[in-house]
């Protein structure tokens, strides 16, 4: 066991993290039954995660020297699994991030959630999932993080598949572990090659020197191994396709796992494994290059998409491309600060997506358009900020990390990365904005159906004294808020971050400023094109990419990739090999041991004639016998 | 080698014993008597084995509570029974193992006295095995608790019970006739004239072809047992002929003798002839893993599935015990106890599904968390566990064994590794058709099969919780037809608090 | 002697043969104890020619004890014919199979 600093911190960290698996399992055990006890509990332990959280953050304010305390959970030979906490800038910062988002989608299902049978079973499993994220972020060594990986994996399965009745659902729930689970095996692997060259080591010592020592293949095939997980975990390509279908799963279900925590947690690993991985050109130039295929491919299929969900989904696909292509250009702060701003307003989008959702039972941007969404202002208001954010609209917060992001792209001698960039924040604002205006302008006469339904939530239109609604409506605030006053944070983010230097590059500074104002012309002109197709009066509310039958029907079909998937999984595993191996084992080895069996009846058939009661059989067999008796001992 | 004072391992088995003498004595329409006679006296072993596994002094490690009894010395023949750190978690997993098996059996009817009296006796046999240090006993106890299991399997099964059983008894009879020839050739050579396992274990008595031949013929014989590729395909179909009980004891703890046989005969005696078919024994066993996930991809049965499951997991104990490291042999026990658990939860919540279903066939189940969601709940436990989530039990076992596995045969480790993410995908899917979706309102149950509404043609929800009140007054009607209004009284208050306000 | 001895030898392995054609190649029990009859006298010709070889008696006498104990086995093996017959009807060795 070694630690270095206090003791105060480690205690608190343990109360963070383990108050939320004490409620899960409290209410998994013994509260089925009692919905309001059980959210209650769940709050309460969240509540206390985050005031302990904030607290770790006030304390180490300052920054610099790292805590780590390890304890010996598991030995066998010379393997030893460790049990600690890492403290440091970069953790905290996450933690912070998670108890935050988790606290305030808590609270906001208690509106969107009520009534709901398995109101209990949600809250077990949000505390499962909040204590595994954490744990996650504070994980020393990689095999403790590999387990809250996996962990935060199976929260996210369990959630997804949360209305189980649903095949929909569940088959989303098992995609997306049998995607994310594929990922990990690489992580795994990449592990147990690292384990195999240097022991037992935590993380940082792996960002240390004596990771140095290790050849540079090794070193860059364990980097890639593990951003396999990384890719398996954040959906990039070619492991993206699970997330759109995880919004089978309720709403802040989305906006927590699935868009600000889980997914950020592969960005999260190579955030911190970002000196370890940067030992590797080729390892880094290669990442670069998924983040960017990612980034632009997910944007693509947000600009045809109808499901007001996928649209995030994909938005959040192609934001941690965008988070990795920083972080392969070696920003470190530009990718990190991104994460922190995108989990604010990602967040925000999903959870204001979701009331209207909740009031108006449908997914459809047009139908939500057509069926008056504009009226529930508070969401309205808050999904139009939190588009802009995305967008990159100062004095938002997504601006000044988009801003960071450019820079660092505008630093690196190729500029076809730059040029990905900017292209990608062209199509964020732009299908950004398309939601925006489908739902801010509808076209009268637009899918005009029947007024939804009493549902026996029923909220007023102009969220009046209705309980859940101000459940819901206050996290929106909050987040709202967030995402106003954090672009202007960034300094001091960054000097607790990485220290008063900046590290990582950064272009020079007319370079910088000139690859910002293009990005933000850009956004700009993605909001225009957006305004022109969409949001003025007698628009055709066809976008460009619809207009071109071939463009729309690959975006619309994900680029193909789920039909590659299945015929992977459904022809060449399940009915090639799985049924090869199924016939072997009847036809072949079961075959050969029947006819072994067949052939000693048989055999014992054969020799039972000479038994048979055929007298002179008998007589004949005698009498060879003694002949070859005869002839035996004659010579 | 410390002799014990009390002594645990005998009263273990004086109980199985005392515990059959007892059935015996009672007469067989007292059916209810004999139920809770076997759950005190399956329940005192249980309480033996956990003392023991708490007296077990860890610090010492080694061979404790040995009890030594002359029987044969013309022959060397020696009632020798000793714990170590690896029969430990065996003894009480066995423990563990019978005790639920007899209470899982609760509701048999037919012919309770001969099933209870075989069980013990099996289990006899079973404990009889990871105790004894005498060669002779060791097989002895093989064949004792092999006969058990042909008449439980032949007269209890189910789904083709009397082909399952004679499969099962003809292939471990086949081990065991490759096992007596290396028993006995470790006899003849050893010079010393003594069955003794303490005895032969010293360095140097048999030279390095003598341990080659023996370890290769006992790793084949005790492997049929283990659910070795490619003589694994008793394994499945007695698991499906088998009653809930037995294939508890099956599955859970009879593999494991097979892999502890090996442990403790093969590699312990004949280190020489390890090394030589490592590479063999790897090979094997990563096959193993990767094709019994594979094969239990295409099933249809619930049992199968669980089978070939079985057969990759010991996969896994045969890779750990493969890699020659101190690791690996730990990571191949625990995983032992692992799946074991793992395994007898399994089977039991089949058990259950089927006792109440009727049917063990995925196409006919479906929706099942509704109508028990903690039997379902148990299952699911049991198959993320076996996924190899972290946290649970199999994890740690799976863990060490691919570190030592790694270390020592890269590729093949990778290979194992990339089977986990099979056995998510059949396991996953699995629980999707049994317990998640729709319920099947075509089930039938007998076996019968009825066409299938295929359930991803529902169109898509875009007003999910309305439809789920829907489904939710649909399967209350279906539950109020089907189970009568007990259960449905007791489900509905349950709903009833859970939906809240 | 007048004929040589392997001559006699020959005879009597031909006629051995023979008889033991005749008992295993015939569907008829009484054809058995025929071609055993047959095998006993190709034996009792051998032991002729051996002692007229040897020039005394030992041969001969054992021929006499060869007869008595065909005589014997005949009415015994006639006798069991017999009585199968009346169970069964037949003389088909074949017939006589229930121990399969």
């Amino acid at each position: 066991m070694q630690m270095t600093g206090g003791h105060i911190t480690v205690s608190i960290v343990t109360l963070a993290t383990l108050a939320p698996f004490a409620a899960f399992l409290v209410i998994l055990l013994f509260m089925r039954s009692r919905p309001r006890l059980s959210a209650g509990l769940s709050i309460g332990a969240v509540i206390l995660s985050f005031a302990c959280s904030v607290l770790l953050l006030i304390l180490h304010r300052a920054g610099g020297e790292a805590v780590q305390y390890t304890s010996r959970w598991m030995v066998a030979g010379n393997i030893e699994v460790p049990f600690g906490y890492l403290i440091d800038p970069l953790s905290l910062l996450m933690l912070v991030i998670v108890a935050t988002i988790c606290l305030l989608v808590q609270v906001y299902s208690l509106g969107y959630m009520a009534g709901d049978p398995g109101f209990s079973r949600y809250y077990a499993f949000m505390s499962l999932f909040s204590w595994a994220m954490m744990s996650l972020t504070v994980s020393p060594t990689l095999f403790q993080l590999y387990i809250f990986w996996e962990l935060v994996g199976l929260s996210s399965y369990l959630l997804i598949g949360f209305w189980y009745e649903k095949f929909s659902a569940t088959q989303a729930g098992k995609k997306a572990f049998v995607m994310t689970r594929t990922g990990d095996t690489a992580f795994f692997i990449g592990l147990l090659l690292i384990f195999l060259h240097l022991g037992n080591i935590g993380i940082l010592q792996l960002n240390g020197p004596e990771a140095k020592a290790l050849s540079p293949n090794v070193i860059t095939l364990a980097a890639l191994l593990i951003f396999g997980g990384i890719v398996g975990k954040s959906a990039q390509f070619p492991l993206m396709t699970w997330l759109p279908d995880a919004m089978e799963g309720p709403t802040p279900v989305s906006a927590l796992l699935h868009s600000a925590t889980m997914v950020a947690a592969g960005v999260y690993l190579f955030a911190r494994l970002f000196p370890f991985f940067s030992l590797s050109p080729t390892a880094m130039s290669i990442f670069l290059g998924i983040g960017t295929i990612s980034m632009l491919l997910a944007a693509t299929m947000a600009m045809v998409s109808r499901d007001i969900k996928k649209v995030w989904a994909y938005s959040t696909i192609s934001q941690l491309g965008f988070m990795i292509m920083a972080l392969g250009a070696g920003g470190y702060f530009a990718g990190v600060f991104h994460l922190t701003t995108h989990a604010g307003f990602k967040a925000l989008l999903f959870l204001c997506s979701g009331v209207f959702i909740h009031h108006f039972h449908t997914n459809d941007i047009f139908e939500l358009g057509g069926l008056g969404g504009r009226a529930l202002k508070v969401p309205m208001i808050c999904l139009a900020i939190a588009a802009a954010a995305l967008s990159g609209i100062p004095p938002l917060s997504g601006y000044f990390s988009k801003e960071a992001i450019i820079g660092t792209l505008a630093a690196l001698e190729n500029p076809v990365w730059l040029a990905a960039g900017l292209a990608g924040i062209f199509l964020t604002a732009y299908y950004a904005f398309r939601v925006i205006f489908l739902l801010l302008l509808p076209k009268p006469g637009e899918t005009a159906q029947a007024p939804p339904s009493p549902s026996p939530t029923h909220v007023s239109l102009d969220g009046g004294g209705n309980s859940e609604y101000r459940f819901m409506a206050w996290p929106l605030i909050v987040l709202a808020g967030v995402t106003v006053v954090l672009g202007l944070l960034e300094n001091s983010l960054r000097d607790f971050l990485v220290g008063p230097h900046a590290l990582g590059a950064v272009a020079g500074d007319e370079m910088h400023a000139r690859a910002g104002y293009l990005a933000l012309g850009l956004a700009a002109s993605g909001v225009v094109l957006a305004w022109f197709e969409f949001g003025r009066h007698g628009s055709s509310r066809i976008g460009f990419v619809e207009r071109i039958p071939v463009l729309a029907r690959l975006f619309a079909e994900r680029w193909y990739l789920d039909h590659f998937y299945r015929l992977l999984v459904g022809e060449v595993i399940d009915k090639g090999i799985s049924y090869l191996c199924y016939k072997n084992d009847n036809k072949v080895i079961d075959g050969s041991i029947d006819a072994l069996c067949a052939g000693t009846v048989e055999g014992g058939r054969i020799t039972a004639l000479l038994n048979s009661c055929m007298i002179q059989y008998r007589l004949l067999t005698i009498f060879a016998v003694l002949v070859f008796l005869a002839l035996y001992f004659s010579f | 080698m410390h002799y014990a004072t009390f002594p645990f391992l005998s009263a273990i088995l004086l109980s199985c014993v005392a515990g059959m003498s007892a059935i015996v004595f009672i007469p067989e329409d007292r059916k209810t008597l004999i139920k809770w006679v076997s759950a005190v006296f399956s329940g005192i072993t249980l309480v033996l084995s956990l003392c023991l596994f708490f007296a077990y002094d860890r610090n010492t490690g080694g061979l404790q509570f040995v009890e030594r009894l002359s029987w044969i010395p013309q022959l060397g023949i020696q009632y020798l029974n000793g714990v170590d750190g690896f029969s430990l978690p065996n003894l009480l997993l066995t423990g563990i193992v019978f005790f639920t098996g007899v209470l899982t059996m609760w509701e048999l009817e037919h012919r309770v006295k001969e099933f209870y009296a075989l069980y013990f006796l099996l289990v006899t046999g079973v404990f009889g095995l990871f105790m004894s240090l005498d060669l002779f006993f060791i097989f002895v106890w093989y064949d004792v608790s092999l006969f058990p299991m042909y008449l439980l399997i032949a007269i209890w099964g189910t789904t083709r019970k009397e082909y399952g059983a004679m499969k099962l008894t003809l292939y471990l009879l086949a081990g065991s006739a490759l096992i007596l020839p290396a028993i006995v050739l470790l006899y003849v050579k050893s010079g010393l004239g003594t069955f003794d396992l303490t005895a032969l274990l010293k360095p140097g008595l048999f030279s390095a072809d003598q341990q080659k031949l023996a370890f290769i013929l006992l790793y084949l014989g005790f492997g049929v047992l283990a659910g070795l590729w490619p003589f694994h395909t008793w394994s499945p179909v007695g698991h499906v002929a088998a009653p809930t009980g037995v294939s508890m004891v099956h599955a859970g703890v009879l593999m494991k003798i097979g892999a502890f046989g090996v442990l403790r005969l093969a590699i312990m005696l004949c280190p020489l002839g390890w090394r030589y078919w490592a590479e063999l024994m790897a090979v094997l066993a990563t096959i193993g893993i990767v094709y019994g996930a594979l094969t239990a991809l295409r099933q249809t049965d619930l049992k199968y599935v669980i089978g070939y499951s079985s057969v990759s997991h010991m996969g896994v104990v045969g890779l750990g015990l493969s890699t020659m490291t101190a690791e690996g042999l730990d990571g191949a026990v625990f995983q032992m106890f692992a799946h074991g658990i793992m395994t007898a939860l399994l089977f039991s919540s089949v058990g259950y599904i089927y006792d109440r279903t009727h049917t063990k066939l995925i196409p006919e189940l479906g929706g099942l968390s509704r109508i028990m969601p903690v039997a379902s709940g148990y299952f699911i436990v049991a198959a993320l566990a076996g996924m190899g989530v972290p946290g649970l039990a199999n994890f740690w076992g799976e863990l060490v064994v691919f570190i030592s596995a790694f270390k020592v045969y890269p590729v093949r480790g990778i290979a194992a590794v990339l089977a986990l993410v099979i056995t998510a995908l059949f396991m996953l899917r699995v629980i999707q058709r049994t317990f998640y979706g729709p319920e099947n309102h075509h089930r039938r149950g007998k076996g019968a099969r009825q066409k299938i509404l295929d359930p991803r043609f529902e169109p898509e929800i875009s007003s999910l919780s309305q439809r789920h009140q829907d489904v939710e007054r649909k399967t209350r009607q279906l539950q109020r037809k089907v189970y009568g209004k007990k259960l449905v009284g007791a489900d509905q208050k349950h709903h009833r608090e859970g939906a809240g306000e | 002697m007048i004929v040589p001895f392997s001559h006699v030898l020959v005879l009597s392995g031909i006629l051995f043969v023979l008889g033991v054609f005749c008992a295993v190649a015939r569907r008829n029990l009484i054809m058995i104890i025929l071609g055993i009859e047959i095998m006993l006298n190709a034996a009792a010709i051998a032991f002729i020619g051996a002692s007229l070889r040897r020039q005394d008696l030992d041969g001969q006498t054992f021929v006499l004890f060869i007869l008595a104990v065909a005589a014997t086995e005949v009415s015994v093996g006639l006798a069991i014919i017999v009585y199968a017959f009346r169970r069964t009807g037949s003389f088909d060795p074949g017939n006589f199979n229930l121990m399969k």
